[in-house]
């Protein structure tokens, strides 16, 4: 049943900038309820703009933007439900922090859904607890360090109990451990929420890892679509988007391409490589 | 390096702001109105005193901090203690300029002095509160005494996002300055106002982009947040009241000595 397969929707999306500028140009794209959909871009694609017009932040010229298989309405109390379902998580937690108190800070969504006090401690404490930072409560904000600014950055989105969260480069400017606990945080908050994930990123060695579909985006337009293994067996789509295969599905092109070995190019993470290496040697 | 810093280590951090706030007023006024130098180094010892022993700070960091103002209080306390007199005035100390005698004498000397021990005192009695509240808790506290929110939440914004702004000027600094930017005096000039200027640019953009973050979370013109409850600042009331009646005390000594 159409509606409630897919948390959010966006149909025919056109946003332009007030200098005439399309930044999307007819966007069709779904997240199906509680899985990780990965939105993948090279810069300028157009991936901010269209997480702002899916928070209603902007307002798309043309197009419609649907949670729950509903229609979003512009009016204030349309925007405070969206924005009470659709929570986003900006890529640079500088811009999203602006209480220099952690707990003030996560509280920020919560108050501002007009809950009683009782609820938003409830609220705070829970998602202080979900993402890992109860510890950083009475820290100043400008002394924590960047991985755990975006986790506060997250438990201000949580704590307003979205259905839909996006993030917006979650990856970047972590180093490889801070990348790994991040994305366990995210898996676990799909698998025990059930929140559903938008992310934009192009770092692709996370997407086979983390991503259940992902969209291609670029120049404001929807250029590829499907499973993670449907459009890693097509390098040169991702290449034209300014992307690349991931190492190990790059690993599996050229095996089978150079070196004319039967290599499944769809397998792009090491567990997946690892089998597949196995089977052509035949000790599987 | 800033107080709050301290601040968020003291056991008072999560005291009532209001009730911090009313013991270093309460001193401080006190202080200032008994108008004797004996009240005034008895209040900086006294709240010198309860920043270290209850607000958990080390004798070594409030010293630090009391020597700062120092130069300021001493410069300031020079031009009242040193005055120009008629020739034949029977001063301490004295030497004629032009047809006026430049010197200090005793009431001079006097009054100088009782200024800075007051000074001194007041500082102090401020220290404590600086020394022992976040300057995220003080700004609650001014919410509470009903200080308009627009005034409240500059405060909040600014205090935040100078780290962010400190970052990123040091960071253009130290590009310029790995191209060889600050060479001689001609270029610093030059170089500072590259840097002043991109610095306000990059604050604009933030700017625009703080504000999208902020209306993604519900923001509809009030950054009304919820605090972490506070513990109950009675305690300040007793030792407001302690430290009063100690000042008095003083105050009464010296006028009965004297």
């Amino acid at each position: 049943m159409e509606g409630t397969e897919y948390a959010i929707e966006a149909r025919d999306l056109t946003y332009a900038y007030e200098d005439g500028t399309l930044a999307l140009d007819g966007v069709n794209l779904n997240a199906r309820r509680g899985k990780v959909t990965g939105i993948l871009g090279g810069n300028g694609a157009g991936k901010s703009t269209l997480f702002l017009n899916l928070n209603g932040v902007l307002r798309p010229k043309r197009g419609t933007v649907l949670v729950d298989g509903a229609p979003v309405r512009y009016d204030k109390k349309g925007l405070m439900d969206l924005r009470r379902r659709v929570g986003i998580v900006f890529q640079d937690p500088d811009d999203q922090l602006f209480s220099a108190d952690v707990y003030r800070d996560i509280s920020f969504g919560p108050v501002n859904l007009g809950l009683g006090a009782e609820e938003v401690r409830r609220r705070v404490a829970w998602a202080m607890e979900r993402t890992g930072v109860t510890a950083l409560r009475d820290k100043p904000t400008h002394a924590l360090s960047y991985g755990q600014k975006k986790r506060v950055a997250i438990a201000g989105v949580l704590a307003m109990e979205p259905q839909v969260v996006i993030l917006d480069e979650p990856t970047a400017g972590l180093d490889p451990q801070g990348v790994g606990e991040i994305m366990r945080l995210i898996t676990e908050l799909r698998d025990g929420l059930g929140i559903t994930f938008l992310i934009a990123t192009h770092d692709m060695d996370i997407v086979p890892l983390y991503c259940d579909r992902a969209y291609l985006l670029s120049g404001g337009k929807v250029t590829g679509e499907g499973t993670v293994e449907e459009l890693l067996t097509q390098p040169e789509l991702l290449r034209e988007n300014h992307l690349r295969l991931p190492r190990i599905a790059h690993l599996m092109e050229i095996l089978r391409d150079v070196d004319g070995l039967d290599a499944d190019r769809s397998a792009a993470t090491i567990s997946a490589a690892r089998r597949e290496i196995k089977r052509i040697l035949g000790t599987e | 390096m800033g107080t709050d810093r301290y601040a968020y280590c003291s056991p008072l951090r999560r005291m009532d702001p209001l009730g911090k706030g009313f013991v270093s007023l309460l001193a401080s006024v006190v202080c200032l109105c008994c108008g004797m130098a004996a009240v005034g180094l008895f209040t900086m010892l006294l709240m010198g005193g309860l920043t270290i022993l209850w607000g958990g700070q080390k004798l070594r960091t409030f010293g630090h901090f009391m020597k700062i103002p120092l130069a300021f209080l001493a410069i300031g306390s020079l031009t009242m203690v040193v005055q120009a007199y008629p020739p034949e005035s029977a001063l301490l100390v004295g030497i004629p300029v032009g047809d006026m005698l430049w010197g200090v004498d005793r009431a001079g000397l006097w009054e100088g002095a009782s200024m800075f021990c007051r000074a001194l005192g007041v500082v102090a009695s401020m220290y404590f509160l600086a020394l022992t509240t976040p300057v995220v808790d003080l700004t609650q506290g001014l919410r509470r005494l009903h200080v308009p929110a627009l005034m409240v939440e500059l405060m909040e914004l600014i205090y935040r996002f100078i780290f962010t702004l400190t970052d990123g000027a040091d960071r253009i600094r130290v590009a310029q300055k790995s191209r060889l930017g600050y060479g001689s005096a001609r270029r610093s000039i030059d170089d500072v106002g590259v840097l002043a200027s991109m610095v306000f640019l990059r604050a604009w953009r933030q700017g625009d982009r703080v504000y999208a973050a902020l209306e993604s979370r519900g923001y509809t013109g009030a950054l009304t947040t919820l605090a972490r409850d506070y513990e109950s600042g009675k305690p300040c009331f007793w030792a407001a009241a302690g430290v009063c009646a100690a000042q008095l005390g003083i105050f009464a000594l010296e006028r009965w000595l004297l």
